[in-house]
């Protein structure tokens, strides 16, 4: 099961993923994404706090949103992720891809 | 040896039959002969009776035959040949008389010779009338044959019988044990003539043709039972043939079934129309729920039921609304409207007819709603629901006003379910067809790519190997593979393909091509990773990326190089150090960064072994495998695990940590993730 919150600040998006994504519902993430692009949307943060679960789809989901988003100058960051979860992050060396920060003031800090 | 051939009953009996005339009229001849001469022709009257008798049962059988050879043969072609039959008799009756008359009283005229002659042509064409036309009227009494129909046949047939012989002990007297017998039979005749359950079968038009055959024999019948009984009244002929118990009985017989007949289809002509269209209306029924056979399409269940809706409630147009978001397509959505009328009908018909999305809740009824159009005043609107989709609507335009009463509405609204339940039924049906057939497709891919996981894994005698691979669909994106570059070196991959299923499995395929081609040119670990990111960034799809783990065994120095794109550690286990390690080195999923700059995520190292050491390679799978209340198998319990079984071969091993690891997530518990494990231990 997968919820998303979203809240706006300013130009930052702020999407809070409750819950797991696996394979089933990544598409739904990925949607969620797309449709919350407003053209003035400087920084996207993911609030990871209440994510328990990622599986590889998710994170292509991530992945693919990477490129796109440097190019659009917009600057995306994750905070609040779990132990575990900032774990399979680091394994797979997204994390040096995805900026992950210790908490959503220093993620939104970010904005212009 | 005698042959049995079959007997020819009906030529037989005509042969005879006319013999035995022939003999008749001789007798009477003769004793005619007698009369005139004063002499005595010794022939006595029971001669006659008996040779007359005789007439009558060859006459029976040649038509019992004829009926019996024509079963299959229609009511009205049936009458048609009774009424030519009376109308050939009473044609001929006429003649004779016309004859007569013109002869008047001339000697010729006079003759008695000539006479009898005549008489007897006569008397033989209405006993062969009056014989046929009961055994017809036999033939439609018992066309719905009961138990109880039968028997009163058998009774007629046998007091008709008695009939027959009656003249012996009456001697042709009119008195009253005649007449007694007379209405006897009269009587059981009106009783026969209430089995008219032929006359419903037959369509408006047959009925016409009915009344018209019926009315030329009832017309046969009379004209020659006056001429009989004008022959009655003469004195002219020595005996008499026709005042006979069982011919005026026939004549009954036949007038009263005939009217009977006669009447009653007269009197069911106004209503055969709605029997005819009940008729047409269950034909229709039985067809739409067979109208589908699997070749055929839903388009034609609907034209079957806009066909079906018209004749059952005498619309003067109609067409059919498709849901546009239906994929469906009709030749002719009009019938008998024009495509201008069609546009002016639509804007009067109510808002919620365009609504398709409404969603019904209930089976929707067909409803009938007024028109004001100048040339049609009431429509049925009906609506076709398929799971609980409007599939398409029917509307149904009359003429008149209110022009759709309950009972259409209820044959409609019937028919339209019928239609659901069709289009329905097809829909499973070739779900079925075409999920065998995904399923046959799956099994086909199943089968190609567990040909790509190697059967043999390359080694040497100085260490032993496992790998063991599970999917959690019919196809998955694990991937392992074994490479030997020279004598002493050896390479392990293990891989993983983001997400599950299909396009994993493409993936994986890929990957597998990448490894065999790039391995060849003696690439070490970090620098087929930055080889195989490029290769794979070409084509990947935007979203999927690939964790992959390589090692670099040199059995001669007993040292390892090894690189980690992204992919789950490796766990070591040190024989030396009785503990087992995830070995930590930096590295980037494959795919993810898809430039030059990958070059920069990507690390080498290096690493000594001894014997007894364990190399485990792992997907992902394994160890977020969770039990009942979420707890990942984690890289502790696969540690301590390994740790406490280290003295075991690697096959031992392997079975070990599967078997905790289905334990662990619980007997019921699937494992939804593809997970692979390559056990390598070193001698």
């Amino acid at each position: 099961m997968l919820q998303i919150e979203k809240v706006r600040e300013g130009d930052a998006l702020i999407l809070q993923l409750i819950g797991e994504v696996d394979a089933s519902n990544s598409v739904l993430l990925d949607q969620s994404i797309q449709e919350s692009l407003q053209p003035e949307i400087t920084v996207v943060v993911i609030d990871g706090q209440k994510l328990k679960y990622i599986s590889s789809a998710g994170l292509g989901v991530f992945m693919s949103y990477v490129d796109d988003f440097s190019e659009r100058g917009i600057h995306f960051s994750i905070f609040g992720l779990t132990q575990q979860v900032g774990e399979v992050f680091k394994i797979l060396g997204l994390d040096r891809v995805i900026a992950i920060v210790p908490d959503k003031s220093t993620a939104i800090a970010f904005r212009k | 040896m005698i042959k049995t051939s079959a007997i020819p009953v009906g030529k037989i009996s005509l042969l005879l039959a006319i013999l035995i005339w022939l003999g008749l009229l001789l007798v009477d001849l003769v004793r005619i002969f007698g009369v005139i001469n004063n002499l005595d022709s010794g022939i006595s009257e029971e001669v006659t009776w008996g040779l007359e008798i005789l007439f009558f049962f060859f006459t029976y059988f040649l038509y019992r035959h004829v009926f019996w050879k024509s079963k299959q043969v229609d009511f009205v072609t049936l009458l048609w040949r009774g009424a030519s039959t009376g109308l050939f008799a009473a044609i001929a009756g006429l003649l004779t008389e016309l004859i007569f008359f013109a002869l008047g009283d001339s000697k010729i005229g006079k003759d008695p010779f000539l006479q009898t002659i005549f008489y007897h042509l006569n008397f033989a064409w209405s006993s062969v009338f009056l014989i046929s036309t009961a055994l017809l009227w036999k033939h439609l009494i018992l066309y719905q044959k009961t138990k109880k129909v039968v028997k009163q046949w058998q009774v007629f047939e046998l007091s008709m019988l008695a009939a027959l012989f009656f003249i012996f002990f009456n001697h042709n007297n009119f008195d009253y044990s005649f007449l007694f017998a007379l209405v006897i039979l009269l009587v059981i005749s009106i009783l026969l003539s209430a089995n008219l359950k032929w006359i419903p079968y037959l369509n408006f038009k047959e009925k016409w043709k009915t009344i018209l055959f019926l009315f030329l024999i009832l017309l046969s019948a009379t004209l020659l039972f006056y001429r009989i009984l004008a022959y009655g009244n003469e004195e002219r002929f020595q005996i008499n043939l026709t005042d006979n118990l069982f011919l005026m009985a026939l004549f009954g017989f036949v007038m009263v079934y005939g009217l009977f007949s006669f009447l009653v289809t007269l009197f069911n002509l106004p209503t055969s129309s709605v029997f005819e269209q009940k008729l047409k209306e269950a034909l229709n029924f039985q067809k739409l729920s067979q109208s589908i056979q699997p070749e055929e399409n839903e388009e034609h269940v609907l034209d079957i039921l806009v066909e079906s809706c018209i004749s059952a409630s005498f619309s003067d147009g109609a067409w059919i609304a498709l849901n546009p978001t239906e994929q469906l397509k009709i030749q002719n959505p009009l019938r008998f409207i024009e495509p201008s009328t069609l546009t002016e009908l639509t804007a009067l018909l109510p808002a919620e007819f365009q609504n398709w999305t409404l969603t019904p809740t209930n089976e929707l009824q067909p409803y009938s709603i007024r028109l004001k159009h100048p040339s049609y005043k009431s429509a049925l609107l009906v609506p076709l629901l398929v799971n609980k989709t409007l599939l398409a609507q029917i509307v149904l335009v009359k003429e008149v006003k209110e022009g759709f009463n309950k009972e259409m509405v209820n044959i409609i609204g019937t028919f339209a379910r019928q239609a659901s339940i069709s289009v329905e039924n097809h829909r499973l049906l070739n779900q079925a067809i075409s999920s065998e057939r995904y399923q046959e497709e799956l099994k086909i891919a199943q089968r190609v790519q567990k040909a790509l996981l190697p059967l043999q894994l390359d080694h040497p005698s100085s260490f032993d190997i496992c790998a063991y691979s599970n999917t959690a669909d019919e196809v998955g994106g694990d991937y392992y593979d074994t490479y030997q570059v020279d004598e002493h070196r050896f390479v392990l991959i293990i891989g993983d393909v983001s997400g599950k299923g299909t396009s994993a499995a493409f993936h994986m395929a890929q990957m597998k091509g990448v490894f065999q081609s790039l391995i060849q040119m003696g690439l070490g670990p970090a620098d087929f990773m930055i080889k195989a990111n490029s290769a794979l960034s070409k084509c990947l799809e935007r979203n999927h990326f690939i964790t992959a783990s390589i090692f670099e065994l040199n059995t001669l120095s007993q040292q390892f190089r090894h690189a980690r794109a992204g992919h789950i550690p490796t766990l070591w286990y040190s024989a030396h150090a009785h503990t087992a390690e995830f070995i930590a080195v930096d590295g980037l999923g494959l795919g993810i960064v898809r430039n030059q700059n990958y070059e920069n995520h990507v690390q080498e190292v290096t690493g000594n072994y001894q014997a007894g050491d364990f190399l485990i390679l792992l997907t992902d799978g394994i160890l977020e495998s969770r039990n009942d209340v979420g707890e990942q198998f984690g890289y502790t319990r696969l540690k301590e695990l390994v740790e406490a079984n280290s003295q075991m071969p690697p096959l031992q091993l392997q079975k070990a940590i599967i078997d905790s690891l289905h334990q662990f997530v619980g007997g019921d518990g699937m494992i939804d993730d593809d997970y692979s494990l390559v056990v390598v231990k070193f001698k």
